[in-house]
């Protein structure tokens, strides 16, 4: 039984997932916008809580906790680092004294208020890209826009397919690596990695196989633009909160309010924009829920 | 007007391009509308390259020298590539995983109909007939990653037909499966093959199965037709010419010296009742049902035994409170559905799963070989794979004498999952001694008798030699020919713990075919079938003669 990555697609009958692919891309392209370019921590932490609850909203929490373990590790790392390699600040809290490479090292104050600030934006990246994966059917995605880029549509279905299959072979081949007597020659890295690599190549000829015994390369692909696709009550709502939330983020990007100065001094003063744009991100989240809550159903969408 | 053939092949002969020997050699056939024909044969005799053959895979994919010509619905192979032929013949490997390459079930069953440019309204309408055709619509919208190898197997078997095709060739579609599933599969074939009219080409070991579905057989040898003839006829030539292809109820009325030969359970007993043959249970043997010993659990003592896994949609119980003791010098046999727990239970046992409660030992140590051999097979040199003492040791435990500048890849598959044991066993034996258990998950998949065979004889002799030989398998036949004891698992619990004789003739699904055609306690082997129904002379059985069975 093989575990499957908390960031993999799972079909629901969930708002998000029944929705049409436009307005969920409007909707979480603002919350992905204002997580990559904004610097007011309380957008950011808005944003990040917004993407969470919209994801718990829609029954991705697996996906959603994954996300924030990721981002809270990544973000420790860049407020490390940060408070590392820059000197800038005026506030030290640490003299390191001379270090190979990167010279004196004093930590301050802004340059890790600095890297904190960073580490936000990837947590809420994080989160956000982690609800679209697990809410959004990539053979979908992929099928609108082959009708501009067919082959790297095709390209791109066949990676999201070979990649957790090589994942899965990896796993295996370390499992029987360790399965292996104490008198057979151990598997180094290099004799895994050619194994995994012919392995993949073996893989990839029995998935294009595959591809020519389904008719590929007929000439004769429907049009990407009749698809059929089960109503959903939830896209004007959708629409609706994107638009909105994107003309909050472009708001917020444009003014630039709130944003955190941190050199040579922390300079933070939001102002009611902030709180304003803040609020509409954190209270859009809830746009995912249902009335009465999402009842976990598995596999029962389309 | 004569009907004409879905397929046909005309002095088909074929060499791959890195080969040394032609894979087919001079095949003429047909098959006409709405046949279902089996396709027999040992490992390597040919069938996947011909079923390959027959959907164009062979030469457009695969390039090498071909000869002779193949028409499926009218068209030629060599004017049509596998694309082009993918409304008339529907193809499903042997491996499902192989064959899927959307997220979901229904994008996947979507593919062949996208690419020949049917409209969505179409597209829908055939998704939702095959769907429902194939007993799956509850499948439509989970993700490929989330379905067992039996359900994998009928979305696979969707997708070739959701373009209704006149022709599906399958390439041993039942050997990753269980035998409920297995039996399922074949079925479903046969009925489709009735109400949609669909000709099926099946290339399976193990005939058992299909024999009974079949009108008729096509059986390889060395890349030739051997047989051409329906069943019956066909299991007169195995038991005359290659008994490795005969199933067991067939061998055991030719040991038995009854005519005709049964294709199948139902024909075996309406023979049987027509000759008023009644099995005489004095001529039972003793062996084969004995009283369970004491254990001491000193090769496997699973106590309480709990694992909770992820599949993927949050933590469920794998195991659920096994209580198990496995001593030294056992042959058991690790039996149930696919998703029952065998592989976690041996996974578990060797420590790469941690339980959740209770506990699992195996104190006298151990080696488990995976499903792959291949997986342990990581260098191009054998040499460099094992080598000094205990390699040497390893090596002789389990039968294999190659020379250290062998390929592995060279060598034939019993040979390399002999190959692959050694690499498992090398450092873990005492002097020649072997560690008290030895462990293969589901070794038998797609393989002949022949070899299954092999490794039951291997099986034996390193039992011989006082390790215990615990094999996770879906072979009822293979089981009832190795075991001295069946484990039966069902969703995480141990259902059945007995001598094999008396779990393998106990049931419907976990029954040998003798010991469905006897149905009598304790009986599961050819052997001793034969010697019930009054045989064992073992005369061929171009020597007998008997009334024809009433229909």
């Amino acid at each position: 039984m093989n575990g499957i990555s908390p960031l993999a697609y799972v079909p629901r009958r969930a708002t998000l997932q029944s929705a049409g692919l436009g307005p969920v891309a409007l909707f979480l392209g603002a919350y992905l916008l204002v997580c990559f370019f904004s610097s007011d921590p309380l957008v950011l932490a808005a944003a990040t809580t917004g993407a969470a609850i919209a994801g718990y909203g829609c029954g991705a929490a697996r996906a959603v906790r994954f996300s924030l373990r990721l981002g809270f590790a990544l973000a420790a790392a860049l407020i490390v680092i940060n408070g590392l390699v820059t000197s800038r600040g005026s506030t030290v809290l640490l003299r390191l004294g001379e270090w190979p490479i990167l010279g004196r090292v004093d930590v301050t104050l802004e340059a890790l208020a600095a890297g904190a600030v960073i580490g936000l934006r990837a947590i809420g990246t994080m989160v956000v890209i982690g609800v679209w994966s697990a809410c959004v059917d990539p053979d979908r995605m992929l099928r609108a826009v082959s009708g501009v880029a067919r082959r790297s549509a095709l390209t791109a279905t066949l990676i999201s397919r070979l990649v957790p299959l090589a994942a899965t072979d990896y796993a295996r081949l370390g499992e029987a690596a360790g399965l292996r007597g104490p008198g057979a020659a151990p598997v180094g890295r290099a004799a895994m990695a050619n194994r995994l690599l012919a392995g993949s190549l073996d893989r990839a000829v029995d998935v294009a196989a595959t591809l020519e015994l389904r008719g590929y390369g007929q000439g004769k692909d429907a049009p990407a633009r009749d698809e059929h696709r089960a109503r959903s009550r939830f896209d004007r709502r959708f629409l609706v909160a994107g638009v909105v939330l994107m003309a909050a983020a472009l708001a917020a990007l444009v003014t630039g309010t709130g944003s955190l100065t941190t050199y040579p001094t922390i300079d933070y003063s939001p102002g009611p924009l902030s709180f304003g744009i803040a609020a509409m991100f954190a209270a859009g989240g809830f746009v995912t829920w249902r009335r009465g809550g999402w009842k976990g159903r598995r596999g029962d969408g389309r | 007007m004569a009907v004409e053939p879905t397929l046909t092949l005309s002095g088909v002969s074929y060499r791959y391009a890195a080969g040394t020997t032609p894979s087919l050699t001079a095949i003429s056939a047909s098959i006409d509308p709405g046949e279902f024909v089996v396709l027999a044969g040992r490992s390597g005799s040919g069938k996947s390259s011909l079923l390959r053959a027959c959907c164009g895979l062979v030469p457009h994919f695969h390039g090498g020298e071909f000869e002779g010509s193949v028409t499926v619905g009218g068209r030629d192979t060599r004017e049509s590539g596998p694309g082009e032929l993918a409304d008339v013949v529907g193809y499903v490997a042997q491996d499902p995983e192989t064959q899927v390459v959307s997220t979901t079930v229904a994008a996947e069953l979507e593919l062949p109909l996208r690419f020949r440019g049917d409209r969505a309204a179409a597209r829908a309408r055939a998704v939702e007939e095959v769907a429902l055709a194939l007993n799956i619509p509850h499948l439509l919208g989970r993700t490929v990653a989330t379905l067992s190898g039996g359900e994998m197997q009928r979305v696979a078997l969707a997708v070739a037909l959701v373009t209704r095709p006149p022709l599906i060739l399958l390439d041993e579609p039942t050997s990753q499966l269980d035998p409920v599933a297995g039996d399922e599969l074949i079925w479903l074939l046969r009925r489709l093959n009735e109400e949609w009219g669909v000709a099926v080409l099946l290339a399976e070991h193990r005939l058992e199965r299909c024999l009974a579905a079949a009108d008729r057989v096509i059986a390889m040898d060395g890349g030739r037709i051997a047989f051409d003839g329906p069943p019956r006829q066909f299991l007169e030539y195995a038991v005359a010419q290659d008994p490795a292809l005969a199933t067991p109820a067939a061998r055991m009325f030719s040991l038995a010296g009854i005519d005709p030969l049964p294709v199948g359970v139902r024909d075996a007993r309406a023979t049987l009742r027509v000759r008023g043959v009644t099995p005489d249970p004095s001529a039972a043997p003793d062996a084969d049902v004995r009283k369970t010993p004491d254990r001491n659990g000193r090769a496997l003592n699973c106590r309480n035994l709990w694992v909770e896994l992820d599949p993927g949609d949050g933590p469920v119980d794998v195991l659920r409170g096994i209580d198990l003791e496995i001593d030294p010098g056992e042959t058991v046999a690790l039996m149930g559905r696919n998703g029952a727990g065998k592989s976690t239970l041996l996974r578990a046992a060797a420590g790469l799963i941690e339980p959740v409660a209770g506990s699992v030992t195996a104190r006298g140590g151990m080696a488990l070989l995976t499903q792959n051999p291949g997986d342990f097979l990581v260098r191009d040199r054998v040499g460099d794979e094992l080598s000094g003492r205990e390699a040497e040791a390893a090596m002789a435990a389990v039968g294999l004498d190659l020379p250290p500048d062998a390929d592995p890849r060279d060598l034939s598959g019993g040979e390399r999952q002999r190959l692959a044991l050694a690499i498992a066993l090398a450092g873990r034996m005492s002097g020649e001694a072997l560690p008290d258990l030895v462990a293969l998950d589901e070794p038998t998949r797609g393989m002949d008798r022949g070899l299954k065979d092999g490794l039951t004889g291997l099986a034996r002799e390193l039992a011989g030699r006082g390790a215990t030989v615990l094999i996770s398998t879906h072979d009822v036949e293979f089981a009832a020919n190795f075991a001295d004891r069946v484990v039966l698992l069902g969703d995480g619990e141990l259902i059945a713990d007995a001598p094999a004789a008396e779990v393998l003739s106990g049931g419907w699904y976990f029954a040998s075919e003798v010991a469905r055609v006897l149905n009598l306690p304790g009986l599961t082997g050819v052997e001793a079938g034969a010697r019930m129904l009054g045989g064992g002379s073992g005369r061929p059985a171009a020597d007998r003669h008997g009334p024809e069975p009433a229909p």
